[in-house]
């Protein structure tokens, strides 16, 4: 009776949050009911708030060296000694600075986290011993991935600064330990953080709400997207062109689905898809849905060998989408439930939530709930969801070639 | 009294006492000019022997003008050695320029080798 063993185990999770507004800061607890907690420092510190290009790249590899309580090899020794992991993650708008540990030992690790934003030393030989190293390691793993790269670039051209500044530094970046500890003392005030919690209560985390600095927080320019068509050459690399369009202001649930629509790969795992993007297999295909707080970018990034199949690929990649603008109801239901599928699976992790709950925590936003956005991709008609289509590809789009530009085709010769 | 790589010195020991300071810094400085180095141009940290990992890492940390500097300096010495006679006057080091710029890196150096064999010799015990 192998059956019943297997008998519906369904675990009733809850996920909510509480955000308090600690003066002026922002301090969310998520609860969960998992076995390890975290503790993330979320700061808009992305390089769409940079001072100098390459500074939000420096402080997020700064991040967790010697501070003023402890050194950095003390920092690594004495976490790996509780068992937990501390880790940044950068996008483009946010720095996140996450520490995950027991139950039990929150107070080691808020400990650290607060010395990081507030006494980190940001020495010059420290700078160049392990900062350096790194980001030239971020930069160099980038250059060999065609797929970020292209990413890199149609973000560039999409939406030229702010959102277009890149993730990394340059190969020769002009950054100094001196701009980066200016971009911190702003990057880490008062009112440029969340401090989230997952299953902890909001009066452990207050301790951390004290170590920010009451310096002003940073600017940036309202997005607006541009568009335009970039080539690189480049040699071992998967054939590689990225096709999006992009949008400013708040992404509408209409282009997640339309996202959710667009991805060719099937839904079950190892099946084949007769997708033409896929040309049976011989090229890769992804969505990039890229929602940011006031613009979003939409795309198809396709992969192969072979620049013949990568072009025809990119043929129908386009037919694809110009054929998003006047979608039948059947596929358009089948997207919404797969756009909800994926926003409710992000949420599942503790990573996607917190980058869910943290956005809306620092852009203000008192209503946080996942159902509100589950709800608003239920409400998707179709009118609606084709004009917000037939809105987007209006646009100028953003084309990326990355491979042998002398075979990869141009936007033009794919109908764009 | 503290011992390390850069030898054993009672500097700290006599710095604590006011007697002792008093009585020593007009020695120590009558010692330093004596010590002919500044009538060659160099400062007393350009002498550290740098034959040492900890003052090999601490020279990596000068910045480029601190290393440009301590470069010419000892060029400029070796000439003056060469010729067998110290630079002129107006070349000399004056005291008040004979500071400790390479000292504070070769400490932090030292400390931290002390804190990474503090970690690798860590004895962990239960937290009860």
């Amino acid at each position: 009776m192998l059956s019943t063993t297997r008998a519906s185990v369904r675990i009733a999770r809850r996920s909510f949050a509480t955000v308090v507004d600690n003066a002026g800061l922002k301090v969310a607890s998520i609860e969960s009911n998992q076995p390890t907690v975290s503790v993330t420092v979320l700061a808009k510190a992305g390089p769409r708030y940079q001072s100098k290009p390459g500074v939000a790249h420096a402080l997020k590899n700064f991040a967790f060296k010697g501070t003023g309580e402890r050194s950095a090899l003390g920092t690594i020794r004495e976490s790996e000694l509780y068992g937990g992991v501390l880790s940044t993650t950068l996008t483009r708008e946010h720095l996140a600075l996450t520490a995950e540990f027991l139950r039990g030992d929150e107070q080691f690790f808020i400990d650290v986290l607060s010395s990081v934003i507030s006494s980190t030393n940001y020495t010059r030989h420290e700078y160049e011993e392990l900062v350096l190293p790194a980001m030239e390691s971020d930069i160099s793993a980038l250059l060999a991935d065609p797929a970020s790269h292209a990413v890199e670039l149609a973000h560039a051209l999409a939406f030229r600064s702010g959102l277009g500044a890149s993730l990394f530094a340059g190969p020769h970046s002009p950054v100094t330990a001196h701009d980066v500890q200016q971009f911190a003392s702003s990057a880490f005030a008062k009112d440029n953080i969340a401090i989230l919690g997952t299953g902890l209560s909001e009066s452990s985390l207050k301790s951390l709400a004290t170590s920010a600095s009451s310096a002003s927080g940073l600017t940036t320019s309202v997005s607006s997207y541009f568009g335009g068509e970039t080539r690189v050459e480049s040699h071992g690399g998967l054939q590689t062109i990225f096709i999006g369009f992009g949008s400013a202001g708040a992404p509408s649930s209409e282009l997640a689905a339309l996202a959710a629509y667009l991805d060719p790969n099937p839904s079950v795992k190892w099946a084949r898809s007769e997708s033409p993007l896929l040309q049976s297999g011989k090229t890769s295909a992804r969505v990039v849905y890229l929602p940011y707080s006031d613009a979003a970018l939409v795309g198809l990034l396709i992969q192969g060998s072979s620049t013949e199949q990568v072009t025809t690929a990119g043929k129908a990649a386009i037919t694809a989408l110009k054929g998003s603008t006047a979608l039948k109801a059947d596929d358009l239901k089948s997207a919404i439930a797969k756009a909800k599928f994926r926003l409710a699976n992000t949420a599942d992790t503790r990573e996607g939530l917190i980058n869910i709950v943290g956005s809306n925590v620092l852009s203000g936003s008192s209503g946080v709930s996942l159902e509100s956005s589950l709800s608003s991709l239920d409400k998707i008609t179709a009118t609606a969801f084709n004009k917000a289509a037939t809105t987007l590809i209006k646009g100028k789009p953003t084309f990326v070639a990355i491979g042998d530009t002398t075979k990869l085709p141009f936007a033009d010769e794919l109908g764009l | 009294m503290a011992g390390s790589a850069l030898g054993i010195s009672l500097a700290p020991y006599i710095r604590s006492s006011p007697t002792l300071t008093k009585i020593f810094t007009p020695i120590a400085n009558w010692y330093a000019g004596g010590a002919l180095y500044r009538q060659y141009g160099l400062l007393y940290d350009d002498l550290l022997i740098e034959e040492r990992p900890e003052v090999q890492k601490a020279l990596s940390r000068l910045t480029p003008r601190q290393a440009y500097d301590r470069a010419f300096r000892i060029k400029r010495a070796s000439q003056a050695d060469v010729l067998h006679a110290p630079l002129p006057k107006e070349q000399w080091t004056k005291p008040e320029q004979d500071i400790r710029y390479l000292l504070p890196h070769v400490i932090d150096v030292e400390a931290e080798i002390k804190e990474r064999a503090h970690w690798d010799t860590l004895a962990v015990t239960r937290r009860k």
